[in-house]
């Protein structure tokens, strides 16, 4: 989610390329397969890439704070 | 931790969201709330986390924690009054679908924001293309009706006239919206009221680490449910019939890998997003994935966003499970979110088979309509729920005519509703033979069939006119729902595509109705459980002594005879084997 920040109220919806959470801060940026991709969290990051990678059951702990606090 | 303070303020917390909901239904003008109790009362902390909720829609249930979310991340705790509420519908940001609005009050303890009180409801008249806020044609959310980003409604106690003045200038039916804003914002009020006796009663630091214990209590029981379940990714998949423009299937895929105490839901390779209006938002994919875990797990397990905690949810944006501005998506959370949780239940039936149930009706009917009510000289908007059968499970047969899953919600008693509005009700039945054959049969559905008196526009947001409820383990699928239309002094009944050239017998916009026509929807049934074979004779008897299952169908499925009924007595209480009986 990106807020308009030169006063002309016009927003853009920003999701995290793996999740689909809207992403309010900057986001992390990754390179997946050749492609730019952004991510709400590192968790997003590492799991997008294994399934581009191929595998197809990642096991990677889920971070403990909750809903997305770290987009 | 003491358990004994944590249990008290729980209940307490619970008691608030209850009575905040008793205060909704007793205050609000339309029968969505007074009647069909379409709306649900929350608590979360400053952090934005919910912290208890009451009972009601379950589809907002699991929408309160993004919705929090998204509030404090557009106003800043340090923007946020004593006595403002800020209200919410934006189905981008955290939002379910354009008639659900949120009211938002903080909770001010020692000029500090200790927690919010929450209120959401379905507004059944939101402006747009249609009246009642279902246009099955809507292919952009400028035809569902006015987007409502938060913003304060109320500041420091006092109205902000501009917001009022917008909202009620772009809806039909101002007065009952008006009075259904107010329904909501005294209930956030009542919450407000009370979480300040309840928490100056233990004290701030009390109060806040009991409910940081509670949060975490939570999770550890969601937490041990989950890592009872055998590890594994399970897969489902599943169809919406059409979106209303295109005659084509729109498939939610989904992967329910559960991993330890944890489970990832990933629903990669669903549609890419419809035009139509049955698009999921965000909010849905995650209360809908909630929702089925709920369902699954041990119901005493406090509902607050510490049990969502192990749960991550992958929808990806630009498809039918996470729209992407400007989308349709109304359909998302009546339509979409059922067919998600069903599909989540599809998925776990190879993992915890005892634990689901197969497939429901999926629709909550959405049958809506509005006009010029020359009665009263005003303009009247409706929403009218048609009651789904639900799947059969292990142990039982599936329920009969109830709300689908997300919803919960109760039907308009037929006195009320051809009181509201210019509707004779000629037919409100149970359909024989809707429910899918097994071991344990599929619920039944409902047949509603009316009669106008009015002038007025109807439209339609449902599902299943052409598919079935699946059943599971060789249980049988439920019959398709239908609406149909008999035009006045006609005796032929056509549906809704038939009779106005709609793309869909499901999903349409404005259809004009005239005095003297009839409309008759009829809800989908639900799938069985288990083989029919292995269904017990008393219980096809009763089936068919209650009209359930008619006596040709019984026949033809159970190989039923009807000598079956001379085996049995009709003690007044239940059957027995005459035998016994004697």
């Amino acid at each position: 989610m990106r807020f308009s920040n030169n006063g002309y109220y016009i927003e853009r919806y920003v999701k995290c390329d793996n999740c689909g959470v809207l992403i309010y801060g900057e986001g992390l940026q990754a390179e997946v397969a050749g492609e730019e991709r952004l991510f709400c969290s590192d968790w997003c990051e590492a799991w997008n890439k294994a399934r581009v990678a191929g595998i197809e059951e990642p096991r990677i702990p889920l971070p403990k704070d909750g809903i997305h606090k770290t987009a | 931790m003491d358990m004994v303070t944590m249990n008290i303020i729980d209940s307490a917390m619970v008691a608030i969201c209850r009575e905040m909901g008793v205060n909704v239904q007793k205050t609000a003008y339309s029968t969505i709330f007074s009647e069909a109790e379409d709306f649900t009362c929350a608590l979360a902390n400053a952090q934005g986390e919910m912290i208890a909720v009451a009972e009601f829609c379950p589809a907002q249930i699991g929408g309160v924690p993004l919705l929090v979310r998204s509030m404090v991340k557009e106003i800043p705790l340090d923007e946020i009054d004593e006595g403002d509420v800020i209200v919410h519908n934006d189905p981008y940001r955290g939002g379910l679908h354009t008639p659900e609005h949120t009211m938002f009050k903080p909770i001010f303890i020692g000029g500090e924001i200790i927690a919010f009180a929450v209120c959401i409801g379905h507004f059944v008249e939101v402006g747009g293309m249609v009246p009642g806020g279902f246009p099955g044609e809507a292919t952009e959310i400028f035809h569902e009706g006015v987007r409502v980003p938060p913003v304060k409604i109320i500041k420091k106690g006092e109205d902000v006239p501009e917001v009022w003045k917008l909202l009620l200038a772009n809806v039909r039916t101002p007065r009952g919206n008006y009075g259904d804003l107010r329904a909501l914002i005294s209930a956030v009020d009542l919450g407000e009221r009370r979480m300040i006796e309840l928490i100056s009663k233990y004290g701030t630091e009390v109060f806040r680490d009991t409910v940081s214990g509670l949060l975490a209590y939570s999770e550890a029981r969601m937490r041990a449910e989950i890592a009872s379940f055998p590890d594994g990714r399970y897969t489902f998949e599943d169809c919406l019939e059409d979106d209303g423009i295109e005659d084509k299937e729109f498939w939610i895929r989904v992967a329910v890998h559960v991993q330890g105490d944890e489970v990832v839901i990933d629903y990669t390779g669903s549609s890419p997003q419809a035009k139509g209006p049955i698009n999921a938002t965000l909010g849905v994919a995650y209360s809908a994935s909630f929702n089925a875990m709920l369902h699954l797990t041990d119901q005493t397990i406090p509902k607050n966003s510490g049990c969502f905690n192990p749960i991550r949810v992958i929808a990806p944006g630009g498809t039918v499970m996470n729209v992407d501005y400007p989308g349709s998506e109304v359909g998302g959370n009546t339509e979409t979110h059922p067919l998600i949780v069903s599909c989540i239940f599809g998925a776990m039936s190879k993992c915890i088979p005892n634990r689901v149930m197969a497939s429901e009706g999926t629709t909550h009917g959405c049958f809506v309509f509005g006009g010029f009510d020359e009665r009263n000289k005003e303009p009247f908007g409706g929403f009218d729920f048609t009651y789904v059968g639900y799947g059969g499970r292990s142990f039982a047969d599936g329920n009969n005519a109830t709300d689908s899953i997300n919803g919960n919600c109760a039907n308009t008693p037929t006195e009320v509703f051809e009181t509201r509005f210019p509707w004779i009700v000629e037919e409100y039945a149970l359909r024989p033979d809707s429910g899918g054959a097994g071991r344990h049969r599929g619920g039944l559905s409902i047949s509603k069939t009316m009669l106008a008196t009015g002038e007025m526009l109807i439209s339609q947001m449902t599902n299943k006119h052409k598919r079935q409820s699946w059943g599971l383990f060789a249980g049988g699928e439920g019959i398709s729902g239908a609406t149909l239309f008999q035009r006045a002094g006609s005796a032929d009944w056509q549906t809704i595509a038939q009779a106005f050239n709609k793309p869909s017998p499901s999903k349409y916009s404005n259809v004009p109705v005239h005095p003297g026509d009839r409309v008759s929807v009829k809800a989908p049934g639900g799938g069985g459980y288990g083989a029919s074979s292995e269904r017990d004779r008393k219980a096809i008897v009763e089936d068919v002594m209650e009209g359930f299952v008619s006596p040709a169908q019984a026949a033809l499925i159970y190989g039923f005879e009807e000598r079956w009924i001379e085996e049995f007595e009709d003690t007044g209480r239940e059957l027995v084997p005459r035998q016994a009986a004697e």
